[in-house]
């Protein structure tokens, strides 16, 4: 078992905070972002919230409820989204919860089970994100077995047999923080 | 007027597959919310699946949807293997199960009652007693004959009076036929406000709570 840097990583343009959470990459745990948050591997936990947007992409799959000014959902989520400005889910979206948002919008092919609630006049801050605070508290991150295609700026590693633990420490990745469940 | 068919607000564009959507005009449907406070909280249940042009035509109101997809529970397919009332109305109510509270202001029905045997049609009512109230109302759509032949359409909307119409993912339940005096006795929660009967043969429906229900 070998342990890592954090798996978590931030897009390098200077001007775009996105922080990427790569495919293969699963947390257990809560995720909170100060940036906006792209979703390509796999999270459960109790919430993901981002006081900007969360975008989560066709391989993402999450299990928590969602809190962010934008909600995209490519992916599968099973839990409830609550965005502030809009949530959209697209053709290959699969969502199972509650939906909360001003805006709502499917695209034609997306699966939605759950009840919508729909306010055009009502704008819904999310909660803010826990202040990026180092933790002592280590996040068990697995990667798939085979995993070397998580995130371009993945530095998560393993052997390639099993699922691998690594350390991850919140302060260190800027705008976000994760939160062992 | 397919709103859908546009750019909708600016950073996604709408599906390309909408614009080819077939319509279908309703004189019944703008009713509906003629007698609602539209400014005010709706809540609506939808027993279809959640469709793009649904949820946009949705958009403009403050409003719950509940989207129930009862065409696609199992039990659609399996109503003959239900075995009592009581067995059929628990079936239902496990279906049907929302925030205690909940009042519907309006129940998207399309033709799901030609698909409920006379057990079904009266489980469906008893499970759904609990969130009518006087102000709710209901549309859908009813056959009185076999010869009516319902094809496996699955509806949402586009504007007031006008319907998007798909063919539906799901097998087709097996239909069964009931006339307006039968549906009027084993839909005890509502009473009868209009009909309509299209070139089809199908009967569109509008009806309201009775007047026994308490109001909520």
């Amino acid at each position: 078992m070998q342990e890592s840097p954090p798996t978590a990583t931030r897009a390098s343009a200077p001007t775009t905070k996105t922080a990427v959470i790569g495919a293969g990459i699963e947390i257990a745990g809560d995720v909170s972002a100060s940036a906006d948050l792209s979703i390509n591997g796999k999270i459960s936990g109790s919430i993901v919230q981002s006081s900007h947007d969360v975008d989560i992409a066709e391989s993402g799959k999450v299990k928590a409820n969602i809190s962010a000014r934008v909600v995209k959902v490519a992916g599968e989520v099973e839990g409830n989204l609550a965005g502030s400005e809009k949530v959209f889910i697209s053709k290959t979206g699969r969502v199972q919860g509650n939906i909360v948002a001003p805006r709502v919008q499917l695209e034609d092919g997306a699966i939605f089970r759950g009840s919508i609630d729909m306010d055009p006049a009502k704008v819904i801050k999310p909660a803010a994100p826990a202040p990026a605070k180092k933790t002592t508290e280590s996040s068990r991150v697995a990667t798939s077995a085979g995993s070397s295609s998580a995130g371009p700026d993945s530095k998560a590693s393993g052997n390639g047999t099993g699922p691998m633990h690594a350390k991850v420490t919140g302060g260190k990745e800027p705008g976000l923080t994760l939160k062992s469940g | 007027m397919n709103t859908v068919a546009t750019q909708i607000d600016g950073d996604e564009p709408a599906s390309a597959p909408l614009r080819g959507l077939a319509q279908q005009p309703s004189k019944l449907f703008p009713s509906l919310f003629r007698s609602l406070a539209t400014d005010e909280r709706l809540t609506i249940l939808e027993v279809g699946s959640a469709l793009p042009e649904t949820v946009d035509f949705f958009s403009r109101y403050k409003c719950r949807i509940h989207f129930v997809d009862l065409f696609a529970e199992p039990l659609m397919q399996n109503l003959h293997r239900v075995s009592g009332p009581e067995e059929m109305r628990q079936e239902f109510e496990k279906l049907l199960k929302f925030p205690d509270g909940t009042k519907l202001d309006i129940c998207l029905l399309w033709d799901f009652l030609c698909y409920l045997d006379d057990a079904a049609l009266r489980a469906f009512n008893n499970a759904l007693r609990p969130y009518v109230s006087r102000r709710t109302r209901v549309h859908g759509y009813g056959i009185h004959h076999l010869a009516i032949r319902l094809e496996n359409k699955q509806y949402g909307i586009l504007e007031e009076d006008t319907l998007s119409v798909r063919k539906r993912r799901v097998k087709q339940p097996k239909t069964h036929p009931h006339t307006q005096v039968e549906m009027r006795e084993m839909l005890s929660c509502f009473d009868f406000e209009r009909g309509l009967l299209l070139p089809d043969g199908k009967l569109e429906l509008l009806l309201k709570a009775r007047n026994n229900i308490e109001n909520g």
